[in-house]
């Protein structure tokens, strides 16, 4: 007698569809494990298509290359640029060994030289319609496909000059699309998915650290300003900063859509923030991105000295690249929640 | 002086007054953020009276630190500017001459952009500053090309577009060259123009370039009178032509630069204000200067007001402001000065 005449029809059925479930998934890695299937993607308004996982990437934006460093993808990289700080701490014997075409903007023949299978930009700005470096038709003409992170073309209008204008607010889910996307290019979706599954462990982690003072914290988002003593950019309702408030619960007092606008301190110390959230970073282009000349005008102007985060000292130092839509925003989540239940901000 | 011209002039004076007053108390009374009127005034009588008020500290701050700073340097730039543009307009015979035909903004521009963008002077240097070598840069440029061009006004145009050419080019390299999104859009804000960042330290040094540089072109109101029939009916008359020249010149020059320095660039209020001016009170400089300075004080302040009201929520690069306001009047004058004739 056969084990099937044991089993009543009923339960056939309920085995049946968790059966198909696991054929389906174990499916596509067989597949992917025999190198056949090609991977099409859906990247900004174009559709790629990749016959084989490429050998060579050139990728221009700092975040761009810092995912494909985190997918262990390193040793594909043949070239860098637009470097804001410095790399990913961990990274930086394996960062050394890759060729940097440029701090700033690379020329497109440096991309091109590299004889790159793909190119990934971080923003429009260097690689996009109007892009510095190049038109994405410009290496499609050399053959060459460009993977434009979504963060800077979902929700977000490029047609200007400039950085472009958010449309709709920054979600961490961007970034995770895009590391999903590089995982299913390279072939090392098992990676992706645990990279993904561990940055959203953190984001969880960080929330539920400060999940009892809901409503209760306010702040501000300071990155720099022109002048020392101008209106500063902060952050509008739309940005990186924006997801980190809006996950952990605090209220933005900066409520325009613009991702920095220029915001008199007028404003920003009768808004009253309980935390201010100053921007840290390499860059010494105005006397403001020093972070050092940030908490002395703080603490100097005759207005913001008076305000009640200077005076009870509840600055929050950040990376300026937990700031911009980044894997290392989840980086600026932790800090935050970290600041604010330090500073026993229920009570 | 007859009793009824003394009488006049006190009366100006006296309305001169009244307007400055009003527009700096409108400054006080209007920003980003609304303060009751109550509040001001307890500032202002707190600050200058030492009267016991229980304003809020931060209020306080705020309507004395920021706003009445900010409206006295909106005043110091425009009375600058007017001038220089009034002053140049006669000294030049041309009613298109405004301060920055001597090279003055793309020179500080120039400037503000090496400090902002090369990182020249390692950060010890201010955009402020910058911008200043710049702009007395240019002008050494502009006053030597103009010297070895020879004598005459057009030599003195000509030179000023020579430099100013150059200056613009040299921005536009530095900027193209290293400049990311954000540099770019930062710069383009402070080329427009921006009052935020004054405090009180820098009142004390423009209200008194302003006065000073006024007062010397005041001076010479008699001489500038002469030059309306050209340099030999001045010489003709008594007039140190050569000295006058260099004088005014230098005056108008040192009052922008150090404008432009502080506040950044901002456009119209040279060009248009002395010809508002000229409706008014005449041709004669004893009068034209003085009213040319004050309006220019009002129409600045009243335009860096309309520049943070405007918008909810938002502040306008002042330069802004100043053309979209003082385009159309420059219009409207143009079509009067037409019917009147």
């Amino acid at each position: 007698m056969s084990l099937n005449s044991f089993i009543p029809v009923a339960a056939a059925r309920r085995f049946a569809l968790p059966l198909l479930l696991t054929t389906a998934l174990i499916a596509p890695q067989l597949a992917s494990s025999a190198a056949a299937a090609p991977v099409t993607i859906e990247n900004c308004g174009r559709t790629l298509t990749f016959e084989h996982p490429p050998e060579r990437v050139v990728s221009v934006g700092q975040s761009s290359t810092e995912i494909l460093y985190l997918l262990g993808l390193a040793d594909k990289v043949a070239g860098t640029a637009v470097w804001l700080g410095p790399v990913l701490k961990g990274y930086e014997a394996i960062n050394a060994k890759v060729p940097r075409l440029a701090d700033n903007d690379p020329s497109f023949e440096s991309v091109v030289s590299r004889k790159p299978q793909l190119v990934t930009t971080q923003f429009e700005w260097q690689i996009g319609p109007k892009g510095v470096v190049g038109t994405p038709q410009q290496f499609a003409d050399l053959g060459i496909p460009v993977y434009t992170s979504p963060a800077d073309c979902q929700g977000k209008d490029n047609a200007g000059a400039g950085d472009g204008l958010r449309t709709a607010a920054f979600d961490m889910g961007l970034i995770y699309r895009e590391i999903d996307d590089m995982a299913r290019i390279f072939d090392v979706k098992d990676r992706g998915d645990k990279l993904i599954a561990e940055l959203k462990a953190r984001e969880e982690a960080a929330r539920k650290k400060i999940a009892g003072y809901g409503g209760k914290v306010s702040a501000v988002f300071w990155f720099s300003s022109s002048q020392m003593k101008a209106d500063p950019y902060v952050a509008g309702r739309r940005g990186a900063p924006a997801y980190i408030m809006a996950t952990l619960g605090i209220r933005n007092v900066i409520e325009t859509d613009e991702e920095w606008p220029t915001i008199g301190w007028e404003t920003i110390a009768r808004a009253n923030p309980t935390v201010i959230v100053a921007g840290k970073m390499d860059r010494r282009r105005y006397p403001a991105d020093d972070i050092t000349a940030k908490l002395a005008f703080l603490k100097s102007d005759p207005v913001t000295s008076l305000m009640p985060a200077v005076k009870a000292d509840r600055i929050v130092e950040l990376d300026a690249q937990a700031m911009n839509p980044t894997i290392r925003t989840i980086d600026g989540i932790e800090a935050l929640a970290e600041a604010v239940d330090k500073a026993r901000l229920s009570e | 002086m007859t009793p009824a011209l003394i009488l006049r002039r006190a009366g100006a004076g006296a309305l001169a007054l009244a307007l400055l007053i009003l527009a700096v108390a409108a400054g006080a009374a209007l920003g980003e953020t609304a303060i009751p009127l109550s509040t001001v005034a307890a500032t202002v009588a707190q600050k200058l009276w030492g009267a016991a008020t229980s304003v809020d500290a931060i209020d306080a701050g705020i309507v004395w630190n920021y706003r009445i700073a900010r409206a006295l340097m909106a005043a110091a730039c425009g009375m600058a500017l007017a001038v220089s543009g009034a002053v140049l307009q006669s000294l030049l015979r041309n009613p298109l001459a405004d301060p920055y035909l001597l090279g003055i903004s793309a020179g500080a521009s120039t400037g503000a952009v090496s400090v902002a963008v090369l990182g020249l002077g390692g950060g010890a240097l201010s955009l402020t500053s910058g911008a200043l070598a710049g702009a007395l840069l240019a002008f050494a440029l502009v006053a030597f090309l103009a010297w070895r061009a020879g004598r005459g006004a057009a030599s003195v145009i000509l030179a000023g577009i020579a430099g100013s050419q150059l200056f613009n080019a040299l921005t536009s390299f530095v900027v193209a060259k290293a400049a990311t999104a954000d540099q770019a859009r930062g710069i383009l804000f402070w080329l427009l123009g921006n009052l935020s960042g004054t405090r009180w330290p820098d009142v004390t040094v423009a209200v008194p370039a302003a006065l000073i540089g006024t007062a010397v072109c005041v001076a010479h109101a008699r001489a500038l009178d002469a030059f309306a029939f050209g340099t030999d009916s001045a010489a003709s008359l008594g007039v140190p032509v050569r000295r006058v020249q260099v004088t005014l010149v230098l005056a108008a020059a040192a009052m922008t630069a150090v404008m432009v320095g502080f506040v950044g660039s901002i456009g119209f209020v040279g060009l248009v204000v002395p010809h508002v001016a000229r409706m008014f009170v005449g041709v004669r400089h004893g009068a034209l200067l003085p009213a040319s300075a004050v309006a220019g004080a009002v129409f600045m302040i009243a335009a860096d007001v309309l520049s943070r009201v405007v918008v909810q929520g938002q502040v306008l690069p002042i330069g802004v402001m100043t053309a979209l306001v003082g385009a159309p009047i420059f219009a409207v004058i143009l079509v009067h000065r037409r019917i009147d004739r």
